[in-house]
């Protein structure tokens, strides 16, 4: 199945998309904030990337614009965790190159019908 | 949770949901004292998180709750709103209010309560609008046609960001039948195409009874990265959409789903802790298969091989016991950080000014002492405020400035803890404690006490010098259930102080409760532990030295007070005990704030053991802490001093 | 369909993005990789266009799994470049994935793709 990254400050939030991505059959890699991700991103390709918008070091906005800038992440689906107060975080996400995003709460069944969705 | 094994990432999603919640009141505490704008970023990032998770993790009322919050945040964030005082106070009850939630929704029972609705109710009022605010209101009935037509076109940056036009016409394609025609017009030369860029255009006939919103959220995401046109061909009678058999039961189930597990044991460890433990194990390994050497028998030639083996064997053991035990040491900062708010409710409630110190936050404790010293420390605090410093008024006439200074402080002495609560109030009233003991029948008028005998009454159970009993220090609690606590968890409280200066009061503590230093003392064919802590001396008694009392009890004369004898053997059974007093050794211990003499037939020495809890193994037993397991394989029961000294007064009452 | 002389040609088909082979005919044989999308484009626009001079293009789609609006946009790039300097471009098969993917995004007649092959 597919290679996913899954970057989020929270464990619990992390945790719960791992696993339920890896119960899909997808393979998941961990990380805690922007920067990390980019770390990991760089030594390795991935099919999709999610990533939530609040998080220290290095926030969710300016690691999508970082990714975007490497060509092996051009086109690769990158989607924010959200919430739907943020009507400017996604737009400013989506400028920044996030392909789009999952408002939260969102459950495993939502998490798992959005994935497919992009990865068709 | 819809899925009833996602139910563990709630409970770590509470864990760092209280640190958030941390995080947020010391923040704000900060920004209350005039910090910067990237404490507002850091609420902000916390109320966030928990309200994202919230819903995600089936609690959706705190997810709305917090919303209020956020949205006000986010305003203050953007410079919408300046912060001040009422919103930080505001805020802080929110903080508490969520604190709250939390504790209920580990319990399993109901979010909401009075409180949290209130609450919501204030900070939807700061936010100019009525809680009603529920959702939007439903949009016009959705256009539906039986066929539509759609244009798009992308811009070219679209490909770049991961949207397909590919994955949206198959999505559309979910919808009914398509004719989708390509438009080549814009596209660029060979030569001069960017392939990561799209210069494509579509015109796609849809055919089948579809909602203008179903094609809408096809292209929720390129919205701005496509001009796009949605046409419907032949509009039909907005007949009522059938009510959608929508997931809205997913709440309920999760709720029916949830664990109502209580507050599960676990403890946070740094990974560099961990990697300490694996090079250890790994350095035994090593040595074990040196030692492994030896198998084949020993011959002189290699005793010295033997020797360094064995040496390095204890010292690697004894290294790995420590770091074992460094897995449940966690810094005192998770107790320190509760008081700066408390500290300035007090301050604010009893009108002094207060400046809080806090050194020594990294300081590690074992964290079973760590969760019960908070109860303690807060006492100590309430009372430093209540009765150690002045009011303004007072310090200025006693030639200090107006704002008090509290300090905690923790630190490794030796190997103890040591957290001293200390201020620059005026220190105990001596008078006012003399006379409230006599008054209260501990000690008799005209008595002359030394500084330290008056300290130490204000831990006799009972004791209260104030006048006028405040709600903060007024719960019925007093300096002698703290004593006791810290007892209980090994430890000492020490009071210093100095008239018109202030207070110090000193709390030592074990390391761990892990592993005691004791002597070991033999009763008959046994083996006591008694916690070197508690002891005092021990001493050889004449036979007269013993005094019986009505009721079979035995008293000794020792510094000047008359304290009871414990038989071990007698108290816990053991045959062929030494009974003669002149025979055997009394150990006297404290504990409780009582001393008492232990008699048993001799010491044997004194050594480390490490505690089993008998609880847990048998059951508990009065007199009795725990039990160890000594080199030679037996069983040591370990003496509860404390409960011994209790269980003699009991006696003492009956 | 244009091209068939080259059908059954001998140069062989190869998985990967940099199979150019050159067939007796003076056709340039390039496969298209099984993924064939959006990253590996600038590759595949670089081997095209050395397959340009040829004059002639054999294109082989057998091979891909994955392949997206990026990857057609080129090739229908290619297809006009060819046409325009009078060029052929021809198909040694496509899969599966690739008439679809040229079928939802209306491009399956510029691009003359052969239906897939039955098994």
């Amino acid at each position: 199945m597919a290679k996913i990254l899954a970057v989020d400050d929270s464990a619990s939030m992390r945790g719960m998309v791992a696993f339920t991505l890896r119960g899909a059959g997808h393979e998941v890699t961990e990380a805690e904030n922007g920067q990390l991700a980019l770390d990991v991103a760089r030594g390795g390709s991935f099919d999709l990337v999610l990533a939530d918008v609040n998080m220290p070091v290095l926030d969710g906005i300016a690691m999508v614009r970082e990714l975007r800038g490497m060509d092996s992440y051009k086109g690769v689906p990158i989607l924010m965790l959200t919430t739907e107060s943020h009507t400017d975080k996604k737009m400013e996400g989506k400028a920044a190159g996030a392909t789009g995003w999952l408002v939260k709460p969102f459950d495993p069944e939502q998490l798992l019908a959005t994935v497919k969705r992009v990865l068709g | 949770m819809v899925n009833a094994a996602l139910a563990q990432f709630q409970q770590v999603f509470i864990e760092e949901s209280l640190e958030g919640l941390d995080t947020m009141e010391s923040s704000l505490l900060a920004l209350d004292d005039g910090g910067d704008a990237e404490l507002v970023h850091t609420i902000f990032r916390a109320a966030h998180s928990i309200k994202g998770g919230a819903a995600t993790f089936g609690l959706p009322e705190m997810s709305s709750f917090t919303h209020e919050a956020e949205s006000l945040l986010d305003e203050v964030r953007g410079g919408k709103r300046a912060i001040d005082g009422g919103i930080v106070e505001l805020l802080l009850r929110t903080v508490d209010c969520l604190r709250g939630m939390f504790a209920r929704a580990r319990a399993g029972e109901p979010l909401n309560d009075a409180t949290a609705e209130g609450l919501r109710g204030e900070l939807a009022a700061m936010m100019g609008r009525g809680t009603a605010a529920g959702g939007l209101q439903a949009r016009r009935p959705a256009d539906q046609a039986d066929a539509w037509t759609i244009r798009f076109r992308p811009h070219a940056g679209m490909l770049a960001g991961g949207n397909d036009p590919l994955r949206l016409i198959r999505e559309l394609a979910g919808l009914g039948e398509l004719a989708v025609t390509a438009e080549l017009d814009r596209l660029p030369a060979l030569d001069k195409l960017d392939p990561t860029e799209c210069h494509l255009g579509w015109t796609i006939e849809l055919a089948g009874p579809a909602k203008r919103a179903d094609i809408a959220a096809v292209f929720d995401w390129v919205e701005g990265e496509c001009e796009l046109a949605i046409e419907p061909k032949h509009v039909v009678a907005a007949t009522a959409p059938p009510a959608a058999a929508a997931p809205v039961a997913d709440v309920a189930v999760a709720r029916a789903q949830r664990e109502t597990s209580a507050e599960s044991g676990t403890v946070r460890v740094a990974i560099d802790k961990i990697d300490g433990l694996i090079n250890l194990v790994g350095e035994l390994v090593i040595t074990q298969s040196m030692l492994d050497t030896f198998r084949d028998g020993v011959d002189a030639s290699r005793l010295a091989l033997l020797e360094q083996g064995l040496a390095q064997l204890a010292r690697h053991t004894r290294e790995l016991q420590e770091s074992v035990m460094g897995i449940r040491m966690l810094p005192i900062a998770s107790v320190f950080n509760r008081f700066p708010r408390m500290v300035r409710d007090i301050g604010q409630k009893l009108g002094k000014q207060v400046r809080l110190e806090l050194v020594g936050e990294h300081t590690e404790l074992d964290k079973t002492v760590l969760e019960k010293i908070g109860d303690p420390l807060v006492h100590l605090v309430r009372n430093a405020i209540d009765h150690g410093l002045e009011l303004p008024a007072q310090r200025r006439a006693a030639g200090k400035g107006d704002i008090g200074t509290l300090r905690l402080e923790a630190s490794h002495r030796g190997g103890n803890i040591v957290v001293e609560v200390s201020d620059d109030g005026a220190g105990l009233n001596r008078e006012a404690i003399v006379a409230k003991a006599v008054q209260r029948g501990l000690i008799r008028s005209g008595e002359s006490l030394g500084d330290e005998a008056v300290a130490e009454l204000i831990f006799q159970p009972g004791f209260s010098t104030v006048a006028v009993t405040t709600d903060l220090s007024g719960r019925g609690v007093g300096m002698d259930v703290v004593r006791r606590n810290v007892a209980d968890l090994g430890g000492s409280v020490t009071i210093r102080s100095t008239p018109g200066k202030g207070c110090v009061f000193t709390i030592t503590l074990p390391l761990t409760l892990a592993i005691i230093d004791g002597l070991t003392a033999a009763v008959g064919g046994e083996h006591y532990i008694v916690p070197l802590v508690s002891i005092v001396e021990s001493v050889q008694l004449k036979r007269e030295a013993i005094k019986t009392v009505a009721g079979g009890g035995e008293l000794f004369r020792f510094r000047g007070e008359y304290l009871p004898v414990i038989r071990l053997h007698e108290l816990f059974g053991c045959p062929d005990a030494v009974r003669a007093i002149d025979e055997g050794l009394l150990i006297v211990v404290e504990g409780d704030g009582a001393r008492v003499g232990l008699f048993v037939d001799g010491l044997i020495g004194q050594q480390q053991a490490v505690v089993k809890s008998l609880e847990a193994n048998y059951r508990r037993v009065n007199g009795v802490s725990g039990a160890t397991i000594l080199a030679d394989g037996s069983v040591a029961l370990i003496v509860d001093v404390a409960g011994m000294v209790r269980m003699q007064s009991r006696r003492k009452v009956a | 369909m244009a091209g068939k002389q080259a059908a059954k040609g001998s140069g062989q088909a190869q998985a990967g993005a940099k199979a150019v082979a050159q067939a007796d005919t003076g056709v340039a044989v390039v496969a298209l990789p099984a993924d064939c999308r959006i990253a590996a484009q600038a590759a595949l626009k670089a081997q095209l266009a050395g397959g340009l001079e040829h004059g002639a293009i054999l294109l082989d789609g057998q091979q891909v799994e994955r392949v997206d609006t990026a990857a057609l946009q080129l090739l229908v790039l290619l297809r006009r470049e060819l046409d325009e300097r009078g060029g052929t471009l021809a198909w040694r098969g496509a899969s599966d994935a690739l008439n679809e993917a040229a079928g939802l995004l209306g491009l399956a007649r510029i691009l003359e793709l052969p239906a897939a092959r039955p098994a």
